[in-house]
């Protein structure tokens, strides 16, 4: 079977689907657009689809040097794709988790996350410099370790991929009780993406909600909360190159300003916002302060 | 044409059509702040039990400072586009005033400088000064 690139095919659906969005939050108020902030996004989506086909190798030459490793050897078949897309799935789960909780990764990751709003271009909003995460790749390892061909990987990846783009919606309330269940949708996809400090690190799946529900990061969306979208401390530029490239910034003035190899490691490696005197904010000590705040409001509960 | 230029080009041709008809659709929106209560609403939203103190807002609508009584810490709301962005100030913050006009140079990647026009722009000078001191 010749596998094809489900990204690439689904290009022209995602243009006709944000124009007919656009529309419908024209109409009906349900959702918010903001032309600069759009037209950021998809520079964005534009700038990562270049960005990384030119990195493509270091991504496809660490497969191929682990391949040989591999432990089976599965070929083409269906039932082995809808395996590998499962297992596919489980990956992207912990490979997300991990960009939130990761400060290495979190530079990259969060661009995506620097738009207020939320709607189907923020799908789109994806980062540039994806090549300098470096461990992102170790997430990749073990479905080839167990042998599913790379193009098999990279096809339902792309389908995981596509899938995600419809649940950046405001447009699409819920879905029955037994759909949001199992699948992410685009009430789950909005926990993920507020700034509320009750859905912060919350909702990381891909396609089946089913991780967070399993591995205790699942957050139901409040109608009492409405997410309010961005980031904890909201980026103030429009201007693609400095959205893409906000996060490392930061992180390399983090590190040059680090005195000691474990400031340097925690730095890198340890949950975004951290700083070696606790004076940032992570999203720990803001769900805590938030929870503590809640106690003090309402004792009884 | 190979199919990748293809795909770049249909790319360019979407982002054009989708910027357009979303200018077509929604204008150019600027946010403002009807006043410094708006501030004081979207950071008692982010940040849990602050408590606003002496506020300010700029002639413009577009800026505001705010004092949290709990710990003094003074914080800068600003429009960016359709939406309120806010920066906790901190020491190292520069600070030039004209008359009433206070220009804030702050170590920020993507908010370098903010420009207020405030009625009361030599008290919230003082504060600031000791605050970046």
């Amino acid at each position: 079977m010749k596998p094809f690139d489900p990204v690439t095919l689904a290009v022209p659906g995602f243009i006709v689907l944000v124009i007919a969005e656009m529309l419908f939050v024209r109409f009906t108020g349900r959702g918010r657009f903001e032309v600069r902030d759009t037209a950021t996004s998809l520079m964005m989506g534009l700038g990562s689809t270049i960005i990384g086909a030119i990195f493509a190798f270091v991504f496809v030459g660490f497969a191929r040097l682990i391949q040989p490793y591999a432990f089976f050897h599965i070929g083409w078949s269906w039932e082995a794709a809808v395996i590998c897309f499962i297992l596919d799935d489980m990956r992207y789960y912990w490979w997300h988790r991990a960009s939130h909780r990761v400060r290495w990764l979190w530079a990259d990751h969060v661009n995506h996350h620097s738009s207020q709003h939320y709607n189907l271009s923020t799908a789109l909003r994806q980062p540039w410099f994806g090549v300098l995460a470096l461990p992102g790749l170790l997430f990749l390892t073990p479905l080839i370790l167990i042998g599913f061909p790379l193009e098999m990987i990279l096809f339902v990846h792309g389908i995981n991929l596509v899938y995600q783009f419809w649940i950046h919606t405001e447009a699409v309330d819920r879905f029955p009780r037994w759909v949001e269940a199992v699948m992410n949708t685009p009430s789950h996809h909005r926990v993920h993406h507020a700034t509320n400090a009750r859905y912060l690190d919350a909702n990381y799946a891909g396609v089946f909600i089913v991780w967070d529900r399993m591995f205790g990061s699942f957050v139901e969306e409040s109608k009492d909360d409405a997410p309010r979208y961005g980031i904890v401390g909201n980026i103030a530029s429009f201007n693609p190159l400095k959205v893409a490239t906000h996060g490392w910034v930061a992180l390399a003035s983090d590190l040059s300003k680090s005195k000691s190899p474990r400031e340097f490691a925690f730095y890198l490696l340890g949950k975004p916002g951290w700083s070696p005197d606790g004076s940032r904010d992570t999203s720990d000590s803001i769900k805590a302060r938030w929870a503590e705040f809640r106690a003090a409001q309402s004792p009884g509960e | 044409m190979n199919a990748q230029a293809l795909q770049l080009l249909i790319s360019v041709a979407g982002i054009t059509v989708m910027v357009a008809i979303c200018w077509a659709l929604f204008g150019r929106a600027m946010g403002s702040l009807s006043s410094a209560e708006d501030a004081v609403t979207t950071l008692a939203r982010d940040i849990p039990g602050f408590r606003a103190g002496e506020k300010t807002i700029s002639r413009d609508g577009r800026a505001a400072l705010i004092e949290d009584v709990r710990d003094g810490a003074i914080y800068l709301a600003i429009i960016r586009g359709g939406d309120v962005v806010t920066r906790k100030l901190s020491r190292g913050l520069g600070l030039k005033r004209d008359g009433d006009r206070l220009e804030l140079r702050l170590k920020d990647f993507t908010l370098r400088k903010a420009d207020l026009d405030l009625a009361d722009a030599n008290a919230w000078e003082t504060k600031l000064k000791v605050l970046a001191a």
